[in-house]
């Protein structure tokens, strides 16, 4: 609805024969001060963001050891992206959990998440405290999380302990085994995300206008379809975040997985290993860019399509 | 003295330092090489980049830093978690650096130095070479030929075990010499439901030690030396002898092996819910009760060849090295470095640390038991390992031969982990 507004207001100040018609009647002081509020933004944009990225994909086709100056940069054209695809085995664990985890956040805790927000948007009896409840996990940062579920999973950890074993070597292993790990690992990432993507669900129920459900109502739709063919894609605004922040989610997944066991035995993924090549006491700049790079083709990806499709259908 | 300040220091401060080394004679009682720690006594001012954060440690290194205050230096510590410090050792060296550091000796060392990172101490040495060994002497330099490095003190790997334990299961320590008499100490051990060798390897480091004590036994000590220094290749039928070995004893480790840390597997020894341990004798550290630490006892791993018998040892050695910020300050940073390699530094820690082993040759024979028992072990080898993550690459070591072992140890088949390991050395930048 503000949309409208927006869009009456602007059609009204074109309308407007005033002396700001054309850009180029803007006094010196205006394009002064545009030009600042554009163009600083824009410098530290360039410098902190794009520079660095660009330097980035530059050296993924170097070979640098971190030590010494620019001469110390070979390059080696595409040898550590064939290196990382063909003989890497650590970057095959590190796919493959980052996809599950994109597949799990996507299939399971979003919807999850949807459904939480569904239901609380009735406000049912509890609302409030079900909704503080859920939203709770999203305070702590992934860190504090990742000491939080380590503390009660570990093998001489909080659950075990209350389960009735002392003995870490004949206590259940949550952490240890490199096949199973990784679910323990979702589950807990879930806990935090499915409250995130309440939060989001929730507020954009929240500002639905309640006309398009009587409308839904009148007309005889039951709930179920209600929800389906009229809430859900009134929510197209807060759908694109959605799917933006699940992506991004499961893509940069680091904190918990580096608290539990410093991303090794299974918990593999991609940003550890950018981090352990970049920042270890072993340096392979080259290699480390590379797989940042390949993190952030993987990124961009599905979010530039996603946000393709949705900007193309509202132009 | 003076010859410590061979980097153009006026005869106006050498003068200084004298009264002030002499008032220090004066007062303390001095101890053995105090000619250091007198040339020292000048107010100095030194940052010190400490790595020494478990607790045991950190009582250690509170013990010398008194001293050294005492000793006249005012020292700027910047204490970092163990692991981080190493994790960040790169960009460290390269930042602003503090001018002393700890680290340790070995191609972990040498690295560095060959990189031009740190500061040779040459002129420190002509002062405290005479109270090192030969084999230190060796330790502390780099590829170079000079001196970087100031070793302070060394600890051995070996089975851990409590005498209580094997008085209870009956089973004589000093009896277990081959591979088969190993195997059936553990089945022993394992009959009475204690695990045989706790054994932990979350941190991926861990494990080294076991696999580099299998593979000097099995293969030799050149073997695995030319192995961490990529001499021999990774698919070499000899390793899978190594791999077959170790693959024997799975059945008494720890089932949780990658669940816990080192520490973790310790506490298993110290609650008597274990019987050994392939560790390093700093876990003495974590055994707070003097009643258990004197139940603490160890022996060497056993043979597993008969023709290398049990002639190899690991013993890394720990120290300081000078960062390229010392140049800044270099008369300073090398009076501190002229301290650590003192008595007065090592009776410091002595005095708090009773089970503790130092470089320097001056220092008293330990008396404590599980320290005789240290010496004992290292001086009936004939070969030293440092340690697999200080021998070999530590591009390979840490990012890529600890997951290998992961892997093993999760039951992985040795054959392509070992294959995998060579591919990955082979595409290793040239060192």
């Amino acid at each position: 609805m503000s949309n409208t507004k927006i869009e009456t207001k602007t059609a009204a100040q074109g309308e407007n024969p005033g002396r700001r018609r054309r850009s180029n009647n803007f006094t010196k002081r205006d394009r002064a001060v545009i030009a600042g509020l554009v163009g600083g933004p824009t410098i530290l944009h360039v410098v902190f963001v794009w520079l660095p990225a660009i330097a980035t994909i530059l050296l993924s086709f170097c070979q640098w050891d971190g030590i010494g100056g620019l001469s110390n940069i070979h390059w080696v054209g595409v040898k550590n992206y064939a290196q990382i695809f063909t003989l890497y085995s650590d970057f095959k664990i590190a796919l493959r959990n980052n996809t599950l985890w994109l597949l799990w956040f996507g299939l399971i805790a979003t919807p999850l998440g949807v459904v939480l927000a569904y239901f609380l948007d009735k406000n049912l009896k509890g609302t409030k405290f079900f909704q503080t409840a859920f939203y709770l996990p999203i305070v702590l940062s992934l860190a504090v999380t990742g000491i939080i579920w380590d503390y009660i999973f570990k093998v001489n950890g909080f659950l075990n302990i209350v389960l009735g074993y002392t003995n870490a070597d004949t206590a259940p292993s949550w952490f240890g085994d490199p096949h199973k790990n990784i679910w323990v690992v979702l589950g807990i990432a879930s806990w935090r995300h499915i409250g995130y993507m309440m939060l989001l669900y929730l507020a954009g129920m929240k500002s639905v206008d309640p006309s398009l459900r009587e409308a839904a109502a009148i007309d005889g739709a039951g709930e179920w379809y209600t929800f389906r063919k009229v809430i859900f894609p009134s929510l197209r605004p807060v759908n694109i975040i959605v799917v933006v922040v699940t992506v991004i989610e499961a893509l940069r997944a680091f904190d918990l997985v580096y608290i539990i066991n410093r991303g090794k035995n299974g918990l593999q993924v991609l940003a550890v290993a950018v981090y352990e090549n970049i920042l270890g006491e072993s340096q392979r700049i080259g290699w480390g860019a590379a797989l940042a790079t390949i993190l952030f083709v993987l990124c961009l990806g599905p979010i530039m399509v996603y946000l393709y499709q949705n900007f193309k259908k509202v132009d | 003295m003076s010859e410590i300040f061979e980097d153009g220091i006026s005869r106006r401060s050498v003068i200084k330092g004298s009264i002030a080394g002499a008032g220090a004679l004066a007062v303390g009682g001095v101890v053995g090489g105090a000619t250091e720690a007198e040339a020292a006594t000048r107010a100095k001012t030194v940052s010190l980049g400490s790595n020494q954060s478990d607790p045991a440690a950190v009582k250690n290194d509170n013990a010398w830093l008194a001293a050294a205050k005492t000793a006249g230096f005012n020292i700027k510590l910047n204490r970092v978690d163990h692991n981080t410090f190493q994790n960040q050792i790169n960009q460290y060296l390269q930042g602003t650096p503090d001018n002393v550091f700890n680290w340790f000796a070995g191609y972990r060392m040498q690295f560095f130095a060959a990189k031009g990172l740190v500061t040779s101490i040459n002129d420190v040495w002509s002062k405290i070479g005479s109270q090192f060994t030969a084999g230190y002497k060796n330790a502390s330099k780099g590829l170079d030929g000079k001196y970087y490095f100031v070793p302070t003190g060394w600890y051995p790997w070996a089975v851990l075990y409590r005498k209580s334990v094997f008085a209870d299961a009956g089973v004589d320590a000093s009896k277990i010499v081959t591979w088969a008499d190993f195997i059936a100490a553990c089945k022993v051990f394992q009959a009475k439901g204690l695990t045989p060798i706790a054994f932990g390897d979350k941190g991926g480091w861990e494990a080294m030690g076991t696999f580099d004590f299998i593979n000097f036994r099995t293969n030799g000590f050149k073997f695995h030396m030319d192995l961490t220094a990529g001499r021999v290749k990774w698919t070499d039928p000899r390793v899978q002898k190594t791999f077959n070995n170790w693959k024997s004893i799975f059945p008494y480790q720890s089932k949780n092996a990658l669940d816990m840390n080192w520490d973790d597997a310790t506490a298993l020894l110290i609650n008597k819910k274990a019987a050994m341990q392939v560790m390093g004798a700093f876990a003495a550290g974590n055994f707070k009760d003097p009643a258990d630490l004197a139940d603490l006892a160890l022996f060497p791993f056993p043979q597993i060849d008969p023709a290398y018998g049990r002639e190899a040892v690991e013993a890394p050695i720990d120290g300081y090295l000078l960062s390229n910020s010392a140049s800044k300050n270099a008369s300073a940073s090398k009076a501190l470095a002229a301290f650590i390699g003192s008595t007065a530094y090592a009776s410091a820690i002595a005095a708090v640390a009773p089970a503790a082993l130092f470089a320097n040759s001056n220092m008293p024979k330990p008396t404590n038991a599980f320290a005789k028992q240290q010496v004992e072990l290292v001086q009936s080898c004939k070969y030293i390992a440092q340690f697999f993550d200080r021998d070999s690459r530590p591009d390979f070591a840490s990012p890529i031969f600890a997951n290998a072992l992961q892997k093993f140890i999760a039951g992985g088949d040795s054959v392509a982990i070992a294959k995998d390991l060579q591919a990955q050395w082979d595409a290793l930048p040239p060192a």
